[in-house]
């Protein structure tokens, strides 16, 4: 099996403000592929050079086997893409756009664009001005997928819907996008609102992706360790730590190889506590985890004060 | 079956479901020979992605809890398999360390303990549940 997206080594600066910085992920074929991170961290600029839309600096990227600076139009014939905040023409109504968009694709079945429109309930006669937010992401899908696209591309489609509106969007993306075996790569600043629909994450931060696999791997690696400042510095050189704070003379340490932790901790005999970390917290470890380094004495009384402050 | 999902949780998606389908099996909610939603519409209802689903399912008939018989969909296992019984009585156990632990903190003493849960036990609602517990076993085992 191919992979349906690769990036390997891409780097892009827009003057002097480096955004992507040797940046490499794969999506598989089929996959539900969730791409993480913090607001500005590059999601949009990812995109836009998968799209072809914008050129990299340096580096390899393949979008169904083809190169996007090379052949950007044969990439974007097999994809279907949903901009962040997509802006359309409000003054015609569901059914002027959809009769607008369909000449610019060879594959377009204004049969399944209909189908689409029923199920989604939209209403066809009515000005795109007048759909409410929620209609309005989900006339871009009917936009996105009726030329049957082999790969989905979703800017934080998620962003301005409200909670059932999300579920609801979640549903439409299971039933009409993986039940179909479509790739999808999602974008979104929430992982615990991709964790139900996501087959992997990847967690974009720093210009590059620090972390790719599933959720249940991600919890299952990082964990919160509390234990004491002596007990930590016996062991501290083989963790991987993402996020480390000290109290008194207790730390309380995040890494991402929980597994080895508590064998080795287990091996030495040192007390410890695990803390299970849900995903929010886990997605913050990795994009403003600090490594305090305070020392392992008391605290001074200028810390106290600090804290008081 | 109603099945809920805590997003964001730091129990997995796949525990979270497959902890409730355990539990409705084992209190009878989901009878033995009972016929689940598919994959797919299970996926669907819970807007949760069908892979999920699908390694719940097939966890649970590893354990012996779910019978996956091809082209008819998946059911409760006719008898579920003593191993997966013995898995929640052991989860059972941790639940009421727990317990016990947090009424120790509270001050509670082992004999206030015991009292507590013998009160629950004798509330009406658990009482009622008993009997049909019982009930279904006479009607599966009549001799």
């Amino acid at each position: 099996m191919s992979a349906a997206i690769e990036m390997h080594a891409v780097d892009k600066a827009f003057r002097r403000q480096r955004v992507l910085a040797d940046m490499s992920l794969k999506v598989e074929q089929g996959q539900t592929f969730a791409f993480l991170g913090r607001n500005g961290a590059g999601k949009t600029t990812t995109i836009r050079m998968l799209l072809g839309l914008l050129q990299r600096d340096a580096g390899a990227i393949s979008v169904l086997g083809i190169d996007p600076a090379e052949d950007p139009l044969a990439i974007r014939a097999r994809t279907g893409y949903l901009a962040e905040d997509q802006e359309m023409y409000g003054w015609m109504r569901v059914d002027e756009i959809i009769r607008f968009v369909a000449p610019f694709y060879g594959t377009w079945d204004h049969d399944l664009a209909l189908k689409y429109v029923r199920e989604f309930e939209l209403p066809l006669a009515q000005k795109i001005k007048t759909l409410s937010k929620g209609q309005t992401v989900r006339l871009g899908l009917v936009l996105a997928l009726a030329h049957r696209p082999e790969l989905v591309i979703l800017d934080d489609p998620a962003l301005g819907l409200d909670p059932v509106m999300r579920r609801q969007f979640n549903r439409d993306l299971i039933t009409h996008l993986q039940g179909e075996g479509r790739t999808v790569f999602y974008s979104s600043h929430l992982l615990y609102e991709v964790e139900p629909v996501a087959d992997v994450v990847a967690i974009l931060d720093g210009g590059r992706v620090v972390r790719q696999t599933d959720t249940e791997t991600l919890r299952r690696d990082v964990k919160q360790f509390v234990l004491s400042s002596s007990a930590l510095a016996a062991v501290r050189d083989d963790l991987a730590m993402l996020d480390l704070q000290h109290a008194n003379d207790e730390a309380a340490v995040t890494v991402e190889n929980a597994g080895a932790a508590t064998a080795l901790l287990g091996r030495e005999g040192l007390e410890h506590r695990v803390v299970d970390l849900n995903l929010d917290e886990i997605f913050a470890a990795y994009v403003s985890g600090t490594i305090d380094q305070a020392s392992a004495a008391p605290p001074s009384l200028a810390a106290v004060g600090e804290e008081e402050g | 079956m109603f099945l809920r999902i805590e997003k964001g949780s730091a129990v997995p998606i796949s525990r979270q479901l497959a902890a409730q389908i355990e539990a409705l099996v084992s209190a009878g909610n989901l009878a033995p020979g009972a016929k689940l939603p598919s994959v797919r519409e299970l996926a669907r209802q819970l807007a949760v992605n069908q892979n999920t689903v699908l390694r719940v399912y097939e966890r649970l008939a590893r354990e012996g809890l779910l019978d996956m018989r091809q082209g008819q969909g998946t059911f409760v296992a006719a008898r579920p398999k003593g191993a997966a019984l013995k898995g929640r009585r052991a989860k059972l156990a941790e639940e009421l360390r727990q317990i016990a632990r947090q009424g120790m903190a509270l001050g509670l003493s082992p004999d206030e303990l015991h009292e507590l849960l013998s009160e629950v036990l004798a509330e009406p609602a658990t009482q009622n549940h008993i009997a049909q517990i019982a009930a279904q076993q006479v009607a599966e085992n009549p001799s």
